[in-house]
C-alpha cells in the first residue's frame, strides 16, 4: 500500500508553483505523522521520463497541478487514466497520463491515478507569489488530496475484509 | 518551379525548430536551412543582476541540462572571485556534471533516437515513439529510466533536488558529502555500468545495418572542438581547448579557456535565433566545427577508464580511413561510449577517501571585472563569460551555448541528408524523417540556445515559387 503523490510545476511561474507548494507542505506533514503511512511525497519541477521506475513502485499516484482551463482558484479532482495517445514532441516534459501508459507498458500494470488541479490566474515569468484566488484554494487542495488518500484506504480496507468464496 | 518544404516542428528533440528545405524545378534540394523559431534574451536581461544570482538565473536556461549551466556559470563566478576551488569541490562538481551527462545521453539515445535505430525512418510514424521501442525492445526502454533515474538520483543526493539544485556555488560547494549518501550513489552504479555495458554491446550489433545512413548524416570535414585534460585525456569539466580538424591534426591545443575569444567568433544569420560560432582564423563559415561526445572522443588521445578506453579503441574503427570519425551519425555511438565513461568516473571518484574531506567551498568577495566558465555540458562545450561593474552587477553577459557551436554544422547535415534521401517529386515521410533525424544525432538543446513552451503539431508545407502552399503533410 503506497501512495505517490507528485506536485509538480514551475516555481518561478505564479501559480504554475501550486503544485510543489503543495507537495512540500504535504511532505512537511508527513514528517510530523499527519499523513498516511506509506506516503512518498515528491515536488517537482517538470515530469521527466525516469518517474515512470516510481509510478511502478506504487499502488495509487496523486498528481498535483496548476491548470489553465478552470477558473481561477477552481479545485478539480479528476481520475486519470494511461494515455499512449498523450504524446509530448519534447522531452523536458511529460504529460502524466503519458507516463501512466509508459508504466503500463513496460511494467504490465500502471497505479490507480488522480490528478487534483488548482485553477491559475497568473503566468508570469519571475514571479514567486501565488494569485490571492489560488493562495485561497490551498485547503480546498490540500483537502481534496487528503479525501482521495481517505477514500482510498477505505476502499483498500473493505478489500482486504471481503470473505473469500 | 521551385519549392520549399518546411518541417515544424522537428520533433523529438529538446525545443522548437523548423527544417525549410528549397526546391529546385527537377525537385532536387537546392537550400537546406534550420531554424531556431522562439528568442529569450537571456544574456540580454541579465544585466544588472548581481553576478551570484548568475548560477541560478542561467540555470533556468534549460529543465534538462540546469547543471552544466549552474557548473560554468559557478565557475564563471569563482573567476570573478579570483579563487582556485578545494579539491574536494572541485570532485564533487565532477560527480554532479557526469549524473547530468549520464541521464542526458540516456535520454537521448534511449528514448529520443531508439525510435528510429530500432524501428527504423521508413517505419510508420504512428508507431515510431517510445511505446514502439517498448513494444519491440521492452528491456532497452526500461534501461534507459533505469538510467536516467540513477543520474537524476545521484544530482538529487548531492544538490537536494533532481532539477535547478542549488548546491553548487561561487567557491565551491555548500556542503560536503556524507558516508551515507557516498555510499548510496556507489550502490547504483555497478548496475548502471553493466546496463551501459550491454546497451554499448547490443547497439554494436546495428551500427553495421545504419552504414547507408552512416554515409550520409553529416559527413563533412569540419574540425571538433572540446576541452581535453591536460594529459589530453577525455574532460567533461575543466582542462585546456583542443582543435583538431578532420584529418586529425591538432589546430588548436592547451589553450586555456579565458582565450577562446582569440579562436571562437559568432555570426547571426537573419533565418535563426541561434547564433553562429565559428574558428576565428579561418573566419564564417569556413572556420566550422562540431562539439559534443563525438567532437570529445575525436580529440582525446584516451577516455582514462578501463571499458571506456577498449570501447574508445573500437569507436575508432567506425571508419576505414585513419583521423577522426567524421559522420554525426556516429555522435549515438559516442554517446554511449561517454555513458561508461561517466560511471567509470564517478566510480573512481566517490572511491576516493578524500570525497568525504569538509573543505569544500572558498569564499571570497568579487575581485576580477571579468569572469569565464567553460566546462562540458553533454551536448559540448558550454562557455559563460560574464563583465561586473564595482558593485558586482553584471554588466555584459556572452553564453556560448553547446548546441549553438553545431549550428553549422547542423545545416550541412540537413542539406547532405536532403541531398541524398529528398525526392522533391515525390516526397516521403521516411525522407524528411531523415531529416530530422540527422538533427536528432547532435541532440541540440534548444531550449539552452532560445526557449520553448507549448507544444505545435509538426506540419511540412510545400509552397510553389509564388509562396502559395501547394502541399500539406501534418501529423499531431
Amino acid at each position: 500500500m503506497h501512495t505517490l503523490i507528485i506536485g509538480y510545476g514551475s516555481p518561478i511561474r505564479g501559480d504554475d508553483a501550486v503544485g510543489p507548494l503543495l507537495a512540500d507542505r504535504i511532505a512537511e506533514q508527513a514528517a510530523q505523522g499527519d499523513w498516511p503511512d506509506h506516503t512518498e511525497v515528491q515536488a517537482r519541477h517538470i515530469l521527466t521520463a525516469e518517474i515512470v521506475a516510481d509510478l511502478e513502485q506504487a499502488t495509487r499516484v496523486i498528481f498535483i497541478d496548476a491548470a489553465a482551463d478552470t477558473a481561477a482558484g477552481e479545485v478539480r479532482t479528476l481520475p486519470l487514466r494511461p494515455d499512449p495517445t498523450a504524446l509530448s514532441t519534447m522531452a523536458h516534459f511529460h504529460d502524466p497520463r503519458e507516463l501512466l501508459a509508459w508504466c503500463e507498458g513496460l511494467y504490465g500494470r500502471a497505479p490507480e491515478a488522480w490528478l487534483v488541479s488548482v485553477g491559475g490566474a497568473a503566468w508570469d515569468y519571475g514571479h514567486f507569489d501565488l494569485s490571492p484566488a489560488v493562495h485561497a484554494a490551498l485547503p480546498a487542495a490540500m483537502a481534496a488530496v487528503r479525501t482521495i488518500c481517505a477514500l482510498a484506504a477505505e476502499n483498500t480496507t473493505r478489500t482486504h475484509q471481503r470473505p473469500t468464496s | 518551379m521551385s519549392r520549399t518544404i518546411s518541417i515544424e516542428p522537428v520533433t523529438r528533440i529538446e525545443g522548437h525548430a523548423r527544417i525549410t528545405l528549397q526546391l529546385a524545378d527537377t525537385g532536387e534540394v537546392e537550400d537546406a536551412k534550420f531554424h531556431l523559431t522562439q528568442f529569450r534574451g537571456f544574456e540580454k536581461f541579465c544585466e544588472g543582476r548581481p553576478y551570484r544570482e548568475m548560477p541560478a538565473l542561467t540555470a533556468r536556461t534549460c529543465g534538462i541540462c540546469p547543471v552544466s549551466h549552474l557548473l560554468a556559470s559557478n565557475k564563471a563566478c569563482d573567476d570573478l572571485l579570483a579563487v582556485t576551488i578545494p579539491p574536494t569541490a572541485e570532485k564533487l562538481r565532477r560527480v554532479m556534471n557526469l549524473a547530468q551527462l549520464l541521464q542526458s545521453h540516456a535520454l537521448s539515445f534511449f528514448h529520443l533516437s531508439s525510435p528510429d535505430l530500432l524501428l527504423g525512418w521508413d517505419s510508420d510514424p504512428k508507431d515510431r515513439n517510445i511505446f514502439g521501442v517498448m513494444r519491440t525492445e521492452p528491456q532497452l526502454a526500461k534501461n534507459g529510466i533505469r538510467l536516467r533515474q540513477v543520474g537524476q538520483t545521484i544530482i538529487e543526493t548531492l544538490g537536494g533536488k533532481k532539477i535547478h539544485p542549488t548546491w553548487v556555488v561561487p567557491g565551491g560547494v555548500n556542503e560536503a558529502l556524507t558516508v551515507e549518501k557516498r555510499d548510496s550513489m556507489l550502490a547504483m552504479l555497478p548496475e548502471a555500468l553493466e546496463i551501459a555495458k550491454d546497451t554499448y554491446a547490443f547497439f554494436k550489433t546495428l551500427v553495421p545495418k545504419f552504414k547507408d545512413e552512416a554515409s550520409h548524416f553529416g559527413t563533412m570535414k569540419t574540425m571538433f572542438l572540446s576541452l581535453v585534460s591536460p594529459q589530453g585525456h577525455l574532460e567533461h569539466y575543466d582542462g585546456f581547448l583542443r582543435l583538431k580538424d578532420a584529418s586529425g591534426r591538432i589546430v588548436e591545443d592547451k589553450v586555456p579557456p579565458r582565450d577562446y575569444p582569440r579562436i571562437i567568433g559568432e555570426a547571426v544569420e537573419d533565418f535563426s535565433y541561434m547564433k553562429f560560432p565559428y574558428y576565428k582564423p579561418l573566419g564564417y563559415p569556413k572556420g566550422i566545427y562540431r562539439v559534443g561526445p563525438l567532437a570529445r572522443l575525436n580529440n582525446a588521445d584516451a577516455c582514462g577508464t578501463p571499458f571506456a578506453d577498449v570501447a574508445l579503441a573500437e569507436f575508432r574503427t567506425l571508419q576505414d580511413d585513419a583521423g577522426p570519425i567524421t559522420s554525426s551519425f556516429h555522435y549515438h555511438y559516442a554517446r554511449l561510449v561517454e555513458i561508461i565513461f561517466a560511471i567509470e568516473s564517478m566510480q573512481r571518484l566517490l572511491k576516493d577517501p578524500n570525497i568525504l574531506d569538509t573543505r569544500v567551498r572558498a569564499r571570497a568577495r568579487g575581485n576580477r571585472s571579468e569572469g569565464l566558465g567553460v566546462s562540458e555540458a553533454p551536448r559540448g562545450t558550454l562557455m559563460h563569460h560574464y563583465k561586473i561593474d564595482d558593485e558586482g552587477l553584471i554588466t555584459w553577459v556572452d553564453l556560448i551555448i553547446a548546441t549553438g557551436h553545431n549550428n553549422l554544422a547542423m545545416n550541412r547535415s540537413i542539406k547532405e541528408v536532403a541531398d541524398a534521401y529528398v525526392d522533391g517529386t515525390d516526397v516521403k515521410e521516411g525522407m524528411l524523417n531523415r531529416v530530422e533525424a540527422v538533427i536528432r544525432c547532435y541532440d541540440p538543446c534548444l531550449s539552452c540556445a532560445s526557449h520553448a513552451f507549448g507544444q505545435m503539431p509538426m506540419v511540412i508545407d510545400i509552397h510553389n515559387a509564388d509562396g502559395e502552399v501547394v502541399r500539406r503533410i501534418s501529423r499531431d
